[in-house]
Protein backbone atom coordinates (compact mmCIF):
# COMPACT_ATOMS: atom_id res chain seq x y z
CA UNK A 1 0.00 0.00 0.00
CA UNK A 2 1.44 3.41 -0.67
CA UNK A 3 1.90 5.82 2.25
CA UNK A 4 0.30 9.28 0.80
CA UNK A 5 2.41 12.09 1.99
CA UNK A 6 0.72 15.13 4.21
CA UNK A 7 -0.66 17.12 1.12
CA UNK A 8 -1.97 13.84 -0.43
CA UNK A 9 -4.36 12.91 2.88
CA UNK A 10 -6.03 15.91 1.93
CA UNK A 11 -7.20 15.49 -1.17
CA UNK A 12 -6.98 11.75 -0.25
CA UNK A 13 -9.61 12.51 2.17
CA UNK A 14 -11.54 14.75 0.76
CA UNK A 15 -12.04 12.61 -2.52
CA UNK A 16 -12.96 9.89 -0.36
CA UNK A 17 -15.77 11.81 1.48
CA UNK A 18 -17.10 12.88 -1.47
CA UNK A 19 -17.33 8.84 -2.64
CA UNK A 20 -18.96 8.04 0.56
CA UNK A 21 -21.87 10.68 -0.27
CA UNK A 22 -21.23 9.35 -4.26
CA UNK A 23 -21.96 5.78 -2.31
CA UNK A 24 -24.98 6.27 -0.10
CA UNK A 25 -26.58 8.07 -2.81
CA UNK A 26 -26.86 4.83 -5.09
CA UNK A 27 -30.38 3.44 -4.90
CA UNK A 28 -30.13 0.31 -2.78
CA UNK A 29 -27.14 1.34 -1.11
CA UNK A 30 -28.35 1.20 3.07
CA UNK A 31 -24.52 1.78 4.82
CA UNK A 32 -21.29 2.37 3.69
CA UNK A 33 -19.09 0.58 6.19
CA UNK A 34 -15.12 1.72 7.38
CA UNK A 35 -12.74 -0.27 4.51
CA UNK A 36 -11.39 -2.91 6.47
CA UNK A 37 -8.95 -3.93 6.80
CA UNK A 38 -6.85 -1.03 5.43
CA UNK A 39 -8.61 1.51 7.78
CA UNK A 40 -7.28 -0.70 11.02
CA UNK A 41 -3.09 -0.02 9.76
CA UNK A 42 -1.11 1.22 12.88
CA UNK A 43 -0.29 4.19 10.49
CA UNK A 44 -3.58 5.08 9.69
CA UNK A 45 -4.85 4.59 13.28
CA UNK A 46 -1.83 6.24 14.55
CA UNK A 47 -2.46 9.63 12.13
CA UNK A 48 -5.78 9.14 13.33
CA UNK A 49 -5.26 9.89 16.89
CA UNK A 50 -2.92 12.52 16.22
CA UNK A 51 -5.03 14.44 13.93
CA UNK A 52 -8.36 13.63 15.61
CA UNK A 53 -9.48 13.31 11.60
CA UNK A 54 -11.91 10.27 11.42
CA UNK A 55 -10.91 7.60 9.49
CA UNK A 56 -12.13 7.39 5.99
CA UNK A 57 -15.00 5.24 5.41
CA UNK A 58 -13.78 4.80 1.61
CA UNK A 59 -10.29 3.91 1.04
CA UNK A 60 -8.65 6.21 -2.07
CA UNK A 61 -5.32 5.61 -3.23
CA UNK A 62 -3.13 7.11 -6.36
CA UNK A 63 -0.70 5.02 -8.35
CA UNK A 64 0.39 7.88 -10.50
CA UNK A 65 -3.11 8.93 -12.47
CA UNK A 66 -4.74 5.68 -11.67
CA UNK A 67 -7.10 5.79 -8.68
CA UNK A 68 -7.88 2.56 -6.25
CA UNK A 69 -10.78 2.45 -4.38
CA UNK A 70 -12.08 0.25 -2.12
CA UNK A 71 -15.30 0.50 -0.39
CA UNK A 72 -17.38 -1.75 1.46
CA UNK A 73 -21.62 -1.31 2.10
CA UNK A 74 -24.80 -2.82 3.11
CA UNK A 75 -27.37 -2.93 0.86
CA UNK A 76 -31.48 -2.78 1.27
CA UNK A 77 -33.35 -5.98 -0.59
CA UNK A 78 -35.16 -3.49 -2.40
CA UNK A 79 -32.82 -4.09 -5.41
CA UNK A 80 -30.90 -7.67 -6.43
CA UNK A 81 -27.57 -6.74 -4.72
CA UNK A 82 -25.18 -8.04 -7.58
CA UNK A 83 -26.84 -4.74 -9.38
CA UNK A 84 -26.72 -2.34 -6.58
CA UNK A 85 -22.34 -3.61 -6.59
CA UNK A 86 -22.14 -2.66 -10.09
CA UNK A 87 -24.48 0.70 -9.07
CA UNK A 88 -21.68 1.90 -7.21
CA UNK A 89 -18.08 1.06 -9.19
CA UNK A 90 -20.43 2.77 -11.85
CA UNK A 91 -21.35 6.14 -9.71
CA UNK A 92 -17.45 6.22 -8.17
CA UNK A 93 -16.32 6.19 -12.12
CA UNK A 94 -18.39 8.49 -12.71
CA UNK A 95 -17.14 10.47 -10.06
CA UNK A 96 -13.83 10.46 -11.15
CA UNK A 97 -14.26 11.88 -14.43
CA UNK A 98 -12.13 10.70 -17.06
CA UNK A 99 -9.20 9.61 -14.42
CA UNK A 100 -8.18 5.76 -15.24
CA UNK A 101 -9.51 3.36 -11.74
CA UNK A 102 -9.97 0.41 -10.60
CA UNK A 103 -12.55 -0.08 -7.73
CA UNK A 104 -13.38 -2.84 -5.52
CA UNK A 105 -16.45 -2.93 -3.92
CA UNK A 106 -17.48 -5.67 -1.27
CA UNK A 107 -20.72 -6.11 0.32
CA UNK A 108 -21.00 -6.95 4.00
CA UNK A 109 -24.34 -6.91 4.44
CA UNK A 110 -28.03 -8.06 2.34
CA UNK A 111 -31.40 -7.12 4.53
CA UNK A 112 -34.03 -9.08 3.13
CA UNK A 113 -37.11 -7.47 2.23
CA UNK A 114 -39.13 -8.95 5.01
CA UNK A 115 -36.69 -7.16 7.75
CA UNK A 116 -38.84 -7.99 11.48
CA UNK A 117 -40.30 -4.54 12.48
CA UNK A 118 -38.19 -1.86 14.88
CA UNK A 119 -34.74 -3.32 13.43
CA UNK A 120 -31.87 -0.15 12.91
CA UNK A 121 -30.38 0.89 10.06
CA UNK B 1 -29.69 -14.84 27.32
CA UNK B 2 -26.44 -16.10 27.92
CA UNK B 3 -23.36 -17.26 25.65
CA UNK B 4 -19.80 -18.02 25.64
CA UNK B 5 -17.47 -15.34 25.03
CA UNK B 6 -15.64 -16.61 21.70
CA UNK B 7 -14.78 -12.91 19.76
CA UNK B 8 -15.64 -11.83 16.26
CA UNK B 9 -12.72 -10.29 13.96
CA UNK B 10 -13.69 -7.26 15.41
CA UNK B 11 -13.10 -7.94 19.19
CA UNK B 12 -16.35 -8.00 20.60
CA UNK B 13 -18.67 -11.08 20.83
CA UNK B 14 -21.68 -12.24 21.10
CA UNK B 15 -22.88 -12.16 24.71
CA UNK B 16 -21.50 -8.63 24.21
CA UNK B 17 -24.27 -8.02 21.99
CA UNK B 18 -26.38 -10.03 24.01
CA UNK B 19 -25.46 -7.54 27.18
CA UNK B 20 -26.58 -4.68 24.95
CA UNK B 21 -29.50 -5.66 23.87
CA UNK B 22 -30.27 -6.84 27.41
CA UNK B 23 -28.76 -3.68 29.18
CA UNK B 24 -28.32 -0.92 26.14
CA UNK B 25 -24.84 -1.14 27.62
CA UNK B 26 -21.83 -1.69 25.09
CA UNK B 27 -18.44 -0.63 25.84
CA UNK B 28 -17.82 0.86 22.46
CA UNK B 29 -20.95 2.29 21.14
CA UNK B 30 -19.74 3.58 18.43
CA UNK B 31 -18.05 1.05 17.23
CA UNK B 32 -22.26 -0.49 16.40
CA UNK B 33 -22.94 0.84 13.80
CA UNK B 34 -20.23 0.80 12.29
CA UNK B 35 -19.82 -3.04 12.14
CA UNK B 36 -22.22 -5.67 9.69
CA UNK B 37 -20.90 -8.12 11.83
CA UNK B 38 -22.11 -6.98 15.17
CA UNK B 39 -25.03 -5.38 13.11
CA UNK B 40 -25.84 -9.02 11.90
CA UNK B 41 -25.09 -10.42 15.10
CA UNK B 42 -27.98 -7.63 16.71
CA UNK B 43 -30.54 -8.75 14.19
CA UNK B 44 -30.15 -12.35 14.71
CA UNK B 45 -29.95 -11.99 19.04
CA UNK B 46 -33.50 -9.73 18.31
CA UNK B 47 -35.34 -12.42 15.96
CA UNK B 48 -34.17 -15.00 18.96
CA UNK B 49 -35.86 -13.19 21.60
CA UNK B 50 -38.74 -12.34 19.32
CA UNK B 51 -39.31 -15.98 18.92
CA UNK B 52 -38.57 -16.70 22.53
CA UNK B 53 -41.41 -14.34 22.89
CA UNK B 54 -43.65 -16.29 20.98
CA UNK B 55 -43.10 -19.56 23.16
CA UNK B 56 -43.76 -17.68 26.34
CA UNK B 57 -46.61 -15.91 24.84
CA UNK B 58 -47.97 -19.84 23.79
CA UNK B 59 -47.42 -20.67 27.24
CA UNK B 60 -45.87 -23.85 26.70
CA UNK B 61 -42.77 -22.99 28.16
CA UNK B 62 -40.09 -20.99 29.54
CA UNK B 63 -37.82 -20.55 26.84
CA UNK B 64 -35.46 -18.25 25.36
CA UNK B 65 -33.00 -17.89 28.62
CA UNK B 66 -30.49 -19.06 26.45
CA UNK B 67 -29.40 -22.24 28.46
CA UNK B 68 -32.43 -24.61 25.84
CA UNK B 69 -30.36 -27.19 24.14
CA UNK B 70 -31.65 -26.01 21.05
CA UNK B 71 -31.16 -22.03 21.77
CA UNK B 72 -27.48 -22.98 22.76
CA UNK B 73 -26.82 -24.65 19.62
CA UNK B 74 -28.22 -21.49 17.63
CA UNK B 75 -25.93 -19.42 19.50
CA UNK B 76 -22.86 -21.32 18.59
CA UNK B 77 -23.64 -21.41 15.14
CA UNK B 78 -24.47 -17.45 15.36
CA UNK B 79 -20.81 -17.53 16.73
CA UNK B 80 -19.26 -19.42 14.45
CA UNK B 81 -21.31 -17.41 11.37
CA UNK B 82 -21.07 -14.03 12.22
CA UNK B 83 -17.56 -13.75 10.21
CA UNK B 84 -17.09 -12.30 6.78
CA UNK B 85 -15.92 -15.48 5.70
CA UNK B 86 -14.98 -16.30 1.89
CA UNK B 87 -15.52 -13.54 -0.67
CA UNK B 88 -18.23 -14.54 -3.04
CA UNK B 89 -17.40 -12.89 -6.47
CA UNK B 90 -20.07 -10.82 -8.59
CA UNK B 91 -19.91 -9.91 -12.00
CA UNK B 92 -18.15 -6.88 -12.89
CA UNK B 93 -19.52 -4.56 -15.37
CA UNK B 94 -15.51 -2.71 -16.01
CA UNK B 95 -12.72 -5.39 -16.42
CA UNK B 96 -10.29 -4.75 -13.29
CA UNK B 97 -13.03 -4.25 -11.48
CA UNK B 98 -13.61 -6.10 -8.32
CA UNK B 99 -16.96 -7.04 -6.30
CA UNK B 100 -18.26 -9.22 -3.94
CA UNK B 101 -20.23 -10.23 -1.11
CA UNK B 102 -18.75 -11.63 1.68
CA UNK B 103 -19.85 -15.60 2.28
CA UNK B 104 -21.17 -14.09 5.85
CA UNK B 105 -23.38 -11.67 4.54
CA UNK B 106 -25.30 -14.04 2.68
CA UNK B 107 -25.65 -16.66 5.96
CA UNK B 108 -27.12 -13.75 7.89
CA UNK B 109 -29.73 -13.28 4.58
CA UNK B 110 -30.66 -17.08 5.03
CA UNK B 111 -30.95 -16.77 8.44
CA UNK B 112 -33.06 -13.49 8.09
CA UNK B 113 -34.94 -15.16 5.56
CA UNK B 114 -35.47 -18.08 7.72
CA UNK B 115 -36.48 -16.48 11.02
CA UNK B 116 -38.67 -14.61 9.08
CA UNK B 117 -41.13 -17.62 9.46
CA UNK B 118 -43.22 -17.70 11.79
CA UNK B 119 -42.30 -19.69 14.99
CA UNK B 120 -38.84 -20.76 13.21
CA UNK B 121 -35.27 -20.21 14.13
CA UNK B 122 -32.33 -21.22 11.38
CA UNK B 123 -29.55 -22.90 13.83
CA UNK B 124 -26.17 -24.37 11.20
CA UNK B 125 -26.38 -22.80 8.43
CA UNK B 126 -23.80 -23.15 5.49
CA UNK B 127 -22.72 -23.17 1.60
CA UNK B 128 -20.55 -26.18 0.74
CA UNK B 129 -18.68 -25.67 -2.17
CA UNK B 130 -16.75 -23.24 -3.81
CA UNK B 131 -18.64 -20.34 -3.39
CA UNK B 132 -15.24 -18.08 -5.10
CA UNK B 133 -15.68 -19.54 -8.34
CA UNK B 134 -18.53 -18.42 -10.38
CA UNK B 135 -21.07 -21.14 -11.51
CA UNK B 136 -19.33 -23.96 -9.06
CA UNK B 137 -22.24 -25.64 -7.97
CA UNK B 138 -22.88 -24.59 -4.51
CA UNK B 139 -25.26 -26.77 -1.55
CA UNK B 140 -26.85 -24.63 0.83
CA UNK B 141 -27.52 -26.58 4.39
CA UNK B 142 -29.38 -25.02 7.09
CA UNK B 143 -31.19 -26.53 10.35
CA UNK B 144 -34.09 -25.14 11.77
CA UNK B 145 -35.91 -25.14 14.79
CA UNK B 146 -40.03 -25.27 14.70
CA UNK B 147 -42.52 -24.33 17.15
CA UNK B 148 -44.74 -27.08 17.91
CA UNK B 149 -47.81 -26.97 16.08
CA UNK B 150 -46.26 -25.64 12.61
CA UNK B 151 -46.79 -28.10 9.65
CA UNK B 152 -42.97 -29.08 8.90
CA UNK B 153 -43.35 -30.67 5.39
CA UNK B 154 -45.15 -26.93 4.36
CA UNK B 155 -42.44 -25.32 6.63
CA UNK B 156 -39.47 -27.05 4.87
CA UNK B 157 -40.56 -26.59 1.55
CA UNK B 158 -41.48 -22.79 1.89
CA UNK B 159 -38.25 -22.04 3.64
CA UNK B 160 -36.62 -23.83 0.43
CA UNK B 161 -38.68 -21.61 -2.43
CA UNK B 162 -38.11 -18.42 -0.58
CA UNK B 163 -34.04 -18.82 0.46
CA UNK B 164 -33.85 -19.48 -3.18
CA UNK B 165 -35.30 -16.81 -4.46
CA UNK B 166 -33.17 -14.70 -2.12
CA UNK B 167 -30.30 -15.98 -3.19
CA UNK B 168 -31.34 -15.73 -6.58
CA UNK B 169 -32.21 -12.47 -6.27
CA UNK B 170 -29.08 -11.30 -4.51
CA UNK B 171 -26.43 -13.39 -5.68
CA UNK B 172 -24.90 -14.67 -8.96
CA UNK B 173 -24.28 -18.62 -7.21
CA UNK B 174 -25.02 -21.69 -9.07
CA UNK B 175 -27.37 -23.10 -6.07
CA UNK B 176 -27.40 -27.08 -6.74
CA UNK B 177 -29.42 -27.51 -3.46
CA UNK B 178 -30.63 -26.34 -0.35
CA UNK B 179 -31.50 -29.25 2.47
CA UNK B 180 -33.61 -27.89 5.18
CA UNK B 181 -32.87 -29.84 8.34
CA UNK B 182 -35.79 -29.97 11.01
CA UNK B 183 -33.34 -30.27 13.78
CA UNK B 184 -35.51 -29.54 16.74
CA UNK B 185 -39.15 -29.28 17.49
CA UNK B 186 -40.18 -27.31 20.41
CA UNK B 187 -43.04 -29.11 22.02
CA UNK B 188 -44.18 -29.55 26.08
CA UNK B 189 -43.14 -32.78 27.72
CA UNK B 190 -46.65 -34.62 28.16
CA UNK B 191 -49.22 -34.48 30.97
CA UNK B 192 -47.18 -34.91 34.35
CA UNK B 193 -43.86 -33.77 33.68
CA UNK B 194 -42.08 -30.70 34.24
CA UNK B 195 -42.87 -27.87 31.75
CA UNK B 196 -40.08 -28.00 29.27
CA UNK B 197 -38.87 -28.18 25.77
CA UNK B 198 -37.68 -31.62 24.50
CA UNK B 199 -36.97 -31.76 20.66
CA UNK B 200 -37.76 -34.54 18.34
CA UNK B 201 -34.86 -36.46 16.32
CA UNK B 202 -34.01 -34.95 12.97
CA UNK B 203 -36.40 -34.43 10.13
CA UNK B 204 -34.22 -34.01 6.86
CA UNK B 205 -36.04 -32.77 4.35
CA UNK B 206 -33.99 -32.50 0.98
CA UNK B 207 -35.03 -31.34 -2.54
CA UNK B 208 -32.85 -29.74 -5.76
CA UNK B 209 -34.83 -25.94 -5.96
Amino acid sequence: MNQPSASGDAAQGATAAELREVILAVDGVTEVYPARPLWQTIAGAARSAVTGDPLPAVLVEFAGDTAHVRTRIGVSGARPAPDVARSVAGAIRAHLGPRPATVQVQIVQVRSEAKPAGEST
Amino acid sequence: MSTSGDTFECGHSLEQLSNYLDTGEFSDPGHLPDCPECQAGLASLRRLGELGDELVTADLAAAGNGTDDWMQSILDNLRLELRPGRDIPVHAGTAGDILTETEGSISALIRSVTDSHPGTAAGKCRLDGDVGTPGAPVTVRVDVAVVFGHPLEERAAALRRDIAAALARHTELNIAAIDVTVADVLEPRLQGAPAAWTSRPPQPSEETP
